[in-house]
């Protein structure tokens, strides 16, 4: 579990992470779209520098972003096969056997490659530095405006919320089950098909169980304190916009707007 | 010698920045057929130490020499199986490992897990349940539906019906009623000197220790501190002091009247004796 680095919370002492969760989040979802925009090789290299300045700023590693970047590369090398076979335009590069591959589909592939790597670089600018408590208060904020058409914002914070902090809870009891049971003889990893299917059943039913469990008396504990939803409810932690926040909100607009443009000229 | 343990340390979590060594050079011996507390504060490394003996964790180094089989940290034992059939390790609230539809076929899956025909599983189940001192018309109950201290006793069944030569419990009365306390331990104190099992317990409770256990093993900070025959352990109140454990009730008592001048001198800690001693110096005072 401990190598999955896409989406993971890196504490550090930057100015992205003092930063306003919902600038951030705004500040991404401007980005992420002005990524969509056919801008070309120079649309993408300006945007790349854009993002590694931010990346610097928030004193992450860059090594950090490739290992979550690893995972898609399985992805991208099917979509070079695919795009090999089906793309037959541009010049013919070299032939395996009688199979000729053309310029066009090394340079589609590479084209999804960089707009990929772009994406996982300004989510996981968003993701590792900002709090999950924090992010859930951007969330909530951000959906505020659709509460009138029906979107319970405040609900889904904090449905997110409570997921987030019973994940390592979950982690923990699975593991506990499974030391309980391989003392019962249970073999986790050998054994015949039925045998493997009962030890996954004998996993996931005392885990559903104490899932529930868990549910349950979080469910009382927070109605004994008085929740109730949809009730309007104050903030321990106060967000606030500062110049900076600003500043990043003004620059991703920028960028959208002239990214926007330069599509046009090319 | 049941169990040698030598130059045992383990690492959790090596290599990350939430590394933490929970036992650091463990040295321990325990003998056949005795009933050992383990005894210590959170955190001191007991229930990493436990982990040990059915091989569920690996030692990081040293060695562990149980039942004629070693475990080492360069080497899995070959036969981990027949290891955790001998081995029967309940966990702390081991209620949450209950799976099945009824209680009999929940009891029967450990026994079943280690190639034991169908109807011997059964016949087992029933045994150990019996053992347990629960009722023939739970059998065919949903184990969910059972109360909390049912439970337990299911599950510590589930584990006794494998039959194992040594039984290590973590904390098995933990979150108990009295009344239901008292049976649990009972029952452990019953499996050893009729069934002759080994059984280690890992607790909190002195009086348990003081009541029930042969020998005591006192761990802090990932090491073993002291093991000692609970009769030395309690003879007074000063290694108690000086370990930083409350005494058990009698032995405060003892303590107090001594303090306050009477003159109590008892061969052995037992209620009987103390109210002898009492009843003495008051007719006698």
């Amino acid at each position: 579990m401990g190598n999955i680095t896409l989406g993971k919370y890196i504490p550090m002492d930057s100015p992205i992470h003092k930063m306003d969760p919902r600038a951030k989040i705004l500040a991404m979802l401007l980005i992420l779209i002005s990524i969509f925009f056919p801008v070309g090789w120079i649309g993408y290299s300006i945007i790349f520098a854009l993002v590694s300045f931010v990346i610097i700023l928030a004193k992450l590693k860059f090594s950090f972003i490739w290992r979550s970047m690893k995972p898609m590369l399985f992805m991208l090398f099917f979509l070079l096969i695919i795009n090999s076979l089906a793309i037959k335009t541009g010049k013919p590069l070299f032939n395996i056997g009688d199979f000729v591959i053309y310029s066009d589909a090394i340079f589609n592939t590479l084209y999804i490659a960089v707009r990929l790597l772009l994406m996982i670089m300004i989510t996981t600018c968003l993701t590792a530095t900002t709090k999950p408590l924090e992010m859930t208060l951007g969330i909530e904020d951000l959906l505020k405006p659709f509460a009138k058409i029906g979107v319970p914002a405040h609900e889904i914070a904090m449905l997110i919320s409570i997921a987030l902090r019973f994940i390592p809870d979950l982690i923990e009891e699975t593991q506990r089950i499974m030391k309980a049971q391989e003392s019962r003889g249970v073999d986790l990893k050998e054994g015949k098909i039925k045998e493997k299917l009962m030890a996954i059943l004998s996993l996931i039913v005392p885990l559903f169980v104490s899932a529930f469990q868990r549910a349950e008396d979080l469910a009382n504990a927070m109605e004994a304190r008085g929740y109730v939803p949809g009730e309007k409810r104050t903030r321990y932690k106060v967000l606030k916009m500062a110049f900076r926040d600003y500043l990043l909100l003004g620059a991703s607009f920028i960028t959208l707007v002239g990214m926007i443009v330069l599509s046009k000229i090319i | 010698m049941q169990i040698k343990i030598q130059n045992l340390s383990y690492i959790y979590n090596e290599g990350t920045p939430y590394e933490y060594k929970a036992l650091n050079d463990v040295n321990l011996e325990i003998e056949e057929g005795k009933i050992t507390a383990i005894i210590g504060e959170t955190g001191s490394g007991k229930s990493t130490l436990v982990q040990h003996l059915n091989a569920l964790l690996l030692p990081k180094e040293g060695s562990i020499h149980i039942l004629d089989r070693n475990i080492t940290s360069k080497e899995k034992p070959k036969n981990l199986k027949s290891l955790r059939g001998d081995v029967g390790l309940v966990f702390q609230f081991p209620e949450y490992q209950l799976f099945e539809e009824t209680v009999i076929k929940d009891v029967a899956f450990g026994p079943k897990n280690f190639n034991i025909s169908e109807e011997e599983a059964n016949k087992r189940a029933r045994e150990a349940l019996k053992l347990v001192g629960l009722k023939e018309e739970i059998y065919e109950k949903s184990p969910l539906e059972l109360s909390g201290g049912q439970k337990r006793r299911v599950a510590i069944a589930g584990v006794l019906a494998m039959n194992p030569k040594l039984l290590v419990l973590d904390e098995p009365t933990a979150g108990l009623d009295p009344d239901g306390t008292t049976k649990m331990m009972q029952l452990f104190k019953d499996l050893n000197t009729k069934h002759n099992k080994s059984i280690i317990i890992v607790t909190h409770d002195m009086e348990q220790v003081f009541k029930y256990c042969d020998d005591v093993v006192i761990m802090a900070e990932g090491t073993v501190k002291k093991h000692i025959s609970t009769r030395e352990f309690f003879k007074d109140s000063s290694l108690c002091k000086e370990m930083n454990i409350l005494p058990p009730d009698i032995i405060r008592v003892k303590d107090m009247l001594k303090e306050k001048g009477f003159n109590i001198d008892i061969k052995e800690n037992t209620i009987e004796a103390l109210s002898e001693a009492i009843i003495k110096e008051v007719k006698h005072g």
